[in-house]
């Protein structure tokens, strides 16, 4: 596959995860556990939006592809790499939450290597995001800590939605074609460096939680390949709804 | 964002009026001197057992109404077509959370906890503004509420800030400053389907003909009905009849709406030249009265949306309320 | 009951009755008041309040709530109940300030001085 091509999955696969999940976060807006996280948490969630928005107009100006709003709401299923995680529904706040702190880490360690990135924009969009994604991952260690620390109930369920979430936060780090070529390349260094990152900088988090960290023993792949659960179809639907009445006309 | 410009009333006013009597007079002459003065009344200030509660009960139904009022938009957050306006609405239904906060803020500054508000809230006892008990059925309902909702929103506000309480002020100024683009953004998406395709502005002229009324309805019942605001007129706790500023808000906005090619459902809709006023067709004002008193299309969903919330996020709470913490709480200090 | 035209709602299956759900007071934790830094080498400005269950969580809020929209490159926050205040009642303390000018430059007419001196020398210096 030639590098371009590598680079169109690469940025296709971020923008998707980005879009799904800001998706699912946006849905807590206006029903948070108290005023302010709902604040919080609606911040980041259009944070997310705006990062895939970012994405896909790098493959639109410098890969020749689609303009991102057609790009994003216009394709079908099978066309989407999003992971697993990013399209289950928002549960309860516990998995929210937890998905959130696990998403968040990855993102953050995929930006950062690709502050050096070969790939121009790509390296200046990780250095505009810096900032943002600092405050994303802030948030969500306060949250853990927190939560793990008050009481059994709390603790208990948060080690459930880790273990709920930790097999489908290890298929964000599902290979793509040809890692190798865009870690040569100095791309970005591939998935299974950015795992090894991942891991190196939630386990200080989790110990302080006391939480126990699963095995990477069942990953979830597939979503890279365009392989999905049931739940994503719906929200695609949802998500392109009233642009679909006439994706010609602007809205 | 949404201050409803009506207050709804409560049943027990006699027995209020009866402890307005006991109000020390020298102190109540000094206190309606300072407001006569143009000076803002403090949270440790006195003030009348009256202004107190009727402020508690403006300040709180407005933020009940910020809360409610992200509801009937929030349905579309992940429906909005496109980028700009999906960021733009989550943008949008989050300031309506954040003003609520702020209100909710305000109002503890006057005594009664955020948690005794909610709990008003939920229980039906106190009340926000009927205009989101009636659902956002197409998109175009959105731009709609983005737009006039808004624009009618921005009336009361405008007003409501020059009022006494300084708490209130305060808000008020930094959600009117937010309020600046939440009419922008939703005058936009009103134009790009009144100037869009035939059935983008079909879309829009059903969606302006359903709201038409509950828009009416918004700044409350006629004056002529309304009556006994004289003293909260006085203390500059309301600022503007309702009838004034119904006609504040159809001077500003009707033309706007009919410069789109759009019309309005009400054939007597018309500026009299020559009392400078509007005229319009009276609202069904008994249909008014039935949705506050919880029989509109959309009370019982709103309101079980909220206690979902607040009961899925409740074992959040509970875990983070340490033992010994809570026994002195302190209200907001301004 | 139809399901609700809201998509999110039809997701959170709601629990339709008519049973009360009642907060219970503290629920909505401790009060902070935020104080917001809008460039280097201003100062704090207060801005207005959360409700957090600690320093951390309140700061974290706070940045959401005060610092999504305009400038800000700092925030403080402060327990409410750690605000010591005068009682607005004790305003007439401060009643006189402007009356003791001896505090203030305006009090202190230097150049009404120096143009009498000159007034006064100018002859001398003719001489």
């Amino acid at each position: 596959m030639l590098l371009n091509q590598l680079i169109k999955e690469l940025i296709t696969k971020m923008g998707d995860d980005e879009l799904i999940i800001g998706h699912r976060n946006s849905e807590w807006t206006g029903l948070g556990p108290i005023m302010e996280e709902d604040i919080a948490f609606s911040s980041m969630a259009q944070d997310k939006i705006g990062h895939s928005w970012a994405l896909y107009r790098i493959l639109h100006e410098e890969l020749g592809g689609e303009d991102p709003d057609q790009f994003a709401f216009m394709r079908s299923e099978k066309e989407f790499k999003c992971c697993h995680l990013t399209e289950m529904p928002i549960g309860s706040y516990d998995f929210s939450l937890m998905r959130h702190f696990l998403f968040d880490h990855a993102e953050t360690v995929r930006y950062n290597s690709m502050l050096q990135s070969s790939f121009l924009p790509l390296q200046q969009l990780a250095r505009k995001v810096r900032g943002e994604l600092k405050y994303h991952t802030l948030h969500a260690d306060a949250w853990i800590i927190q939560l793990c620390r008050a009481g059994e109930e709390s603790y208990l369920k948060m080690q459930t939605a880790l273990d709920n979430c930790f097999q489908l936060a290890c298929g964000i780090f599902e290979a793509g074609p040809d890692d190798k070529l865009l870690a040569d390349e100095k791309v970005y260094p591939g998935e299974e460096a950015l795992y090894g990152q991942w891991i190196e900088n939630i386990y200080p988090v989790l110990v302080k939680a006391s939480l126990n960290v699963p095995e990477r023993k069942e990953p979830v792949y597939g979503g890279r390949y365009g392989k999905h659960t049931a739940y994503l179809q719906p929200l695609l639907n949802e998500m392109g709804e009233v642009f679909r009445l006439n994706p010609e006309a602007t809205w | 964002m949404y201050g409803g410009g009506y207050i709804f009333e409560e049943p027990n006013r006699v027995q209020q009026r009866e402890e307005q009597l006991h109000d020390d007079p020298e102190k109540l002459a000094a206190f309606e001197m300072r407001i006569a003065n143009g000076e803002k009344i403090e949270p440790g200030d006195w003030m009348p057992a009256e202004y107190r509660r009727q402020l508690i009960r403006l300040i709180e139904q407005h933020a009940h109404s910020e809360v409610i009022g992200a509801l009937p938009e929030g349905t579309w957050i992940t429906r909005a077509p496109g980028f700009k306006r999906k960021l733009a609405l989550i943008a949008k239904v989050q300031d309506e959370i954040g003003h609520g906060q702020l209100l909710y803020n305000a109002a503890e500054t006057l005594g009664k906890s955020r948690e005794a508000m909610i709990n008003d809230l939920l229980s039906g006892k106190s009340k926000y503004s009927n205009v989101f008990n009636y659902p956002a059925e197409t998109w175009a309902d959105v731009t709609v509420i983005g737009f006039l909702i808004d624009a009618a929103a921005i009336v009361n506000q405008v007003a409501n800030a020059k009022g006494s309480y300084g708490p209130y002020c305060r808000a008020l100024e930094r959600i009117c400053y937010e309020e600046s683009f939440h009419l922008k953004q939703g005058h936009d998406a009103f134009i790009e389907l009144a100037t869009g395709t035939p059935g983008q502005k079909a879309m829009l002229q059903d969606a302006l003909n359903r709201w038409w009324q509950p828009i009416m309805h918004f700044f409350g019942p006629p004056d002529k009905v309304s009556g006994h605001s004289e003293k909260l007129m006085q203390w500059k706790v309301k600022m503007a009849s309702n009838d004034d500023m119904r006609n504040q808000f159809l001077e500003a906005y009707v033309p706007k709406i009919r410069e789109l090619g759009l019309t309005l459902p009400d054939p007597l809709l018309n500026k009299n030249e020559e009392t400078g006023r509007w005229e319009y067709s009276d609202p069904d004002w008994d249909l008014f009265f039935e949705v506050i008193k919880g029989n509109g299309p959309c009370n019982k969903e709103r309101l079980d949306v909220r206690k979902w919330a607040e009961e899925h996020g409740r074992w959040i709470r509970k875990a983070l309320m340490k033992e010994g913490t809570f026994e002195k709480k302190a209200m907001p200090v301004a | 009951m139809n399901d609700s035209l809201d998509p999110r709602i039809n997701r959170l299956k709601l629990n339709k009755t008519d049973d009360p759900c009642k907060v219970e007071e503290g629920e909505n934790w401790n009060v902070f008041e935020v104080f917001h830094q809008e460039k280097r080498g201003a100062h704090h400005e207060h801005v207005g309040c959360v409700h957090a269950p600690d320093a951390g969580l309140a700061l974290v809020f706070a940045k959401e709530q005060f610092g999504r929209r305009k400038k800000c490159v700092n925030l403080w926050v402060v327990r409410s109940a750690d605000i010591l205040a005068f009682d607005v009642e004790d305003e007439d303390m401060f009643a006189n300030n402007l009356e003791k000018t001896y505090r203030d430059a305006s009090g202190f007419k230097v150049m009404e001085k120096i143009n009498k001196f000159k007034a006064q020398a100018k002859p001398a210096n003719d001489k």
